[in-house]
């Protein structure tokens, strides 16, 4: 794609910019952050496979169609959304076509966390939010990010005083339901010392034709707070999902993520965690169950900046069709983060003839007294396991669907919402079942 | 234990000093001239200056790769002398006839130029910055057929191998350096082993640059042919200079149906001073074809030398069933900068490659690994095990890993692991229990960690490696 072309595509996706409402007075500073947000788009172009971060997914087909941003709201009925309950979940944000939909919400009174979106809650925490918002996700070199902040509306907004655990998880709900649109949704959670709260991120769709959803998450988790994030994107099969999530740890602060994705024509998910406090501990798994043409991309990257980090990750990726999964994982531990301890590894299992694996996992390391190991292994089910099965009675073809559906169990596994959990594993066995 | 440390990882460079012989020094600078001057000089064929002019034509259009991980001023390329040789006396007939000055160079770097039946056959050919001195053993070869000697005199002795297999593996216009290489290439060996022959001895090139300001560009080219096995040494030292010289090398190796080529290397190419100064910029492409089935291409190598090196000797996996391995040993020290791996192509059934390698990093150097294990989707069954690890001395060095897997066929195994660890107080508690002391046991322990990439080297070569790793991390205690 030439260079022309793809300036011409990012000035169509900016058309809608300018009719943006303007932030409320307390938050004007958002006002410049979009207006900077435009600049840096018109100074950046669409990554293509000569740019080393995007070399094995091929985004030509999303930049061929042209989105624009939702217009209206789509009126939806509770009950249209009611098979996307999380039964656990106290408080549900949901945002239809990128924008905030409050009849299809519930936020329970005393939880004792606050959960609002911009328009309506911003100006109460204005400080909080400005020292937050827009400050852990970097859109200098990373022109969706940059996208996403230019069209910086309706965000979730989550709130974690100190000291304070939230009981049952948070569900932000992103659905698409309208052709040809772009969404850009964006969440900031916030945890302050000492809290602990499980925040869900799902993404689902009420259509089949294309869209294109840009998100960027922002996680700050302050000295000795926990939160467990889980992400799940399970875009219509046409849709088109990029996704930007920036963690940043304090001392002693515990984060574990774990993101599944299922869903997207072309998925692509950069999750950079930063430790920027000493002994602070991430888990960071991922499974990616893709079929036919799909394609996902995880990218994460893991920096310990801080000594005495520790970090684990998991990735997994079950590739059948003509899918291709793309994993890259780099470790950076910078100097003087000493007693760094990390251990990363990515498994994929390839189901058919046409699929394909690129995988990457990467380490940096400039201090010496650190534990760092990774793995990789791209391969099929083992024909022992297949045969201990059918040896016990099992088809050929069902043991084959039954340990695929394993090897994918063991990252639903972490998930800590139980009916989300069973979601997915039934989502996941259906889906394996599903493969020739 | 930091102390005894410092003290083991600087050592002085052992071949640094510089013969004073006569010298033949083209002008600096590059341009279809010195090409026609380097081929005129060589008295080279029509086809092979065509060669030449065709690599530095798409040079030209090429622009210096920019993503290893390593840092160095611009090199300006009109700056290099493409050409310096020994001035010959006359031709030369036996080896009694060799300039004493170079005789007593290669002596003192320990290179038999002597066939001397004490020294356990090793043919040795000797390149003394652009030209080939001498090639021992070449009578004795011959007698079962095996051609090996000087590019240059295949070139005029054997046109029609020259001409088939040079570029076959590495196109003139596979990458800036071995384009450039392809177009300024002086020297190098040859070796040809023919069909069904196994190569009685150990055959080796000996690599010295020694001219200041030079670049050396040598060109090996190594074929087995069917059922044909041979093991290949190579080593390289430079004098000390303070400023950087350009080494860019192009290997190639042709392995046909059951063939056997095992390559080993130990570069010990001047790296410079504690602070920076000098060394060379070892920029190499090195590649082995599995043409035939059943073949094996083996890529060994113990890279201490060099300010820069980037160098990824891999393998194309062509033939079925045929295997590609690669064991390495990287040690950085003060500013040096490594970025090493290996390429593994799987495009054959059944192919198989395994991947050893150990960066050793010091002071405030920098090691990469980089790797790619390609599978296609014709490599039904292939199979790829890669271990990588790393060890840092000190804080303010580091140590990279970047592997690159892909793959298109369901029916491969592929599987990649790296550590990374340190030497600890506790392991050298332990040595000090049975009364070994901090340098004994750093130099063990590194020998340990090495031990997987020693073993592949041949008997000559793993005793001058494991010394090597000695000067590199040696020295006297406190």
């Amino acid at each position: 794609m030439n260079a022309i072309a793809a300036a011409g595509y990012l000035e169509s996706l900016l058309a809608g910019q300018p009719h943006l409402p303007a932030a409320s007075p307390a938050l004007g500073w958002i006002n410049e952050l979009r207006a900077e947000a435009v600049d840096r788009v018109g100074e950046l172009t669409v990554p293509s496979l000569r740019d080393e971060d995007w070399r094995f997914t091929d985004i030509s087909q999303l930049t061929r169609l042209s989105f624009q941003r939702a217009q209206a709201l789509t009126p939806l009925l509770p009950a249209d959304i009611e098979r996307f309950h999380i039964a656990e979940a106290s408080n549900r944000l949901v945002f239809v076509d990128g924008l905030y939909a409050p009849r299809l919400s519930s936020i329970a009174a005393d939880s004792g966390v606050v959960v609002t979106h911009l328009t309506e809650g911003g100006a109460e925490h204005a400080a909080l939010i400005e020292a937050h918002l827009g400050r852990h996700a970097n859109f200098g070199n990373n022109v969706f990010a940059a996208l996403n902040t230019a069209f910086l509306q309706d965000a979730a907004l989550i709130l974690v005083p100190r000291n304070t655990t939230v009981s049952g998880p948070l569900h932000v709900l992103f659905i698409a339901t309208q052709a040809g649109v772009a969404s850009y949704p964006r969440c900031l959670l916030v945890a302050e010392t000492g809290s602990a709260v499980t925040l869900i991120e799902d993404y689902v769709a009420l259509q089949e034709a294309a869209y294109f959803t840009d998100a960027v998450t922002e996680i700050s988790v302050a000295d000795d707070a926990q939160v467990s994030h889980v992400r799940v994107q399970r875009e219509g099969t046409q849709g088109f999902h990029i996704a930007n999530c920036a963690v940043s740890l304090a001392r002693a602060s515990r984060y574990h993520s774990v993101s599944v994705a299922l869903g997207a024509r072309l998925s692509r998910y950069n999750l950079n965690v930063l430790q920027t406090g000493e002994g602070a501990e991430c888990s960071v798994d991922g499974l990616a169950l893709i079929a036919s043409r799909q394609l996902a991309d995880t990218h994460t990257y893991i920096d310990h900046a801080r000594p005495f980090g520790i970090s684990r990750q998991l990735h997994k990726c079950i590739v059948g069709g003509a899918a291709h999964a793309v994993f890259n994982g780099k470790i950076m531990v910078r100097p003087g983060a000493q007693r760094t301890d990390s251990a990363q590894s990515s498994r994929n299992l390839l189901l058919s003839d046409k699929a394909y694996i690129d995988t990457q996992p990467q380490l940096e390391i400039f201090a010496d007294d650190v534990k760092c190991t990774h793995g990789a292994t791209v391969g099929q089910l083992d024909n022992e396991e297949v045969f201990y099965l059918t040896s016990r009675g099992l088809s050929d073809d069902v043991a084959r669907k039954l340990l695929t559906y394993a090897f994918g169990a063991e990252i639903i596994e972490r998930i800590p919402v139980a009916s989300l959990r069973q979601q997915l594993a039934q989502t996941v066995l259906a889906q394996t079942s599903g493969q020739p | 234990m930091s102390a005894v440390l410092q003290n083991l990882v600087n050592q002085p460079y052992k071949h640094g000093f510089v013969t004073d012989i006569e010298s033949d020094v083209a002008p600096r600078g590059l341009s279809e001239e010195t090409i026609l001057m380097i081929s005129a000089k060589k008295q080279e064929p029509e086809w092979l200056l065509d060669f030449r002019l065709k690599a530095y034509r798409q040079w030209l259009t090429m622009v210096e790769p920019a993503w290893p991980n390593v840092k160095y001023p611009p090199i300006d390329f009109q700056e290099i002398s493409y050409y310096a040789a020994p001035k010959p006396k006359k031709k030369l007939s036996s080896m009694d006839e060799v300039d004493p000055e170079l005789l007593r160079t290669f002596e003192k770097l320990g290179v038999p130029m002597h066939e001397r039946a004490a020294l356990a056959g090793v043919a040795v050919d000797v390149i003394f910055d652009s030209v080939s001195v001498t090639t021992t053993y070449k009578h004795k070869l011959a007698e079962v057929g095996i051609i090996f000697g000087s590019i240059s005199e295949a070139v005029h002795e054997h046109p029609e191998l020259v001409k088939k297999y040079l570029g076959s593996v590495v196109p003139v216009g596979d990458n800036f350096y071995a384009a450039l290489n392809s177009a300024v290439f002086t020297d190098g060996s040859f070796c040809f082993i023919p069909k069904g022959v196994k190569c009685p001895m150990d055959l080796s090139t000996y690599f010295r640059i020694n001219t200041e300001g030079s670049g050396q560009f040598e060109r090996t080219l190594i074929i087995a042919e069917e059922g044909a096995s041979v093991s290949y040494l190579e080593g390289c030292t430079a004098p000390r200079f303070d400023t950087n010289q350009l080494h860019a090398a192009v290997v190639e190796l042709i392995a046909l149906d059951n063939a056997d080529i095992k390559y080993s290397t130990v570069q010990n190419w001047y790296a410079g001073d504690e602070s920076g100064v000098g060394g060379i910029y070892n920029f190499v492409t090195k590649r082995g074809l599995c043409r035939g089935v059943n073949s094996r291409i083996s890529w060994t190598q113990v890279e201490t030398g060099s300010a820069i090196t980037w160098k990824y000797p891999s393998c194309v996996l062509l033939g079925d069933n045929s295997v590609g391995e690669f064991y390495s040993v990287a040690v950085t020290n003060h500013h040096q900068q490594a970025d090493t791996g290996t390429k593994m192509i799987h495009i054959g059934r059944n192919t198989r490659s395994t991947i050893v390698s150990k960066g050793i990093s010091a002071g405030l150097s920098n090691n990469s690994y980089r790797g790619l294990v390609k599978v296609a989707p014709s490599a039904e069954g292939a199979r790829n095990y890669s271990q990588c690890d790393s060890m840092l001395i000190g804080d303010r060095c580091s140590a990279n890993t970047f592997p690159y897997i892909q793959v298109r066929n369901n029916r491969a195994k592929v599987e990649h692991e790296a550590s990374t660890s340190k030497i600890g107080e506790d392991q050298l508690f332990l040595f000090a229990q049975r009364g070994i002391g901090a340098e004994e046991a750093v130099s063990m322990i590194i020998n340990g960690f090495c031990k997987d990439v020693f073993q592949q080297l041949p008997m000559e070569f793993a005793v001058e490696a494991t010394k090597l790793l000695g000067f590199k991390l040696e020295g006297s205690v406190g």
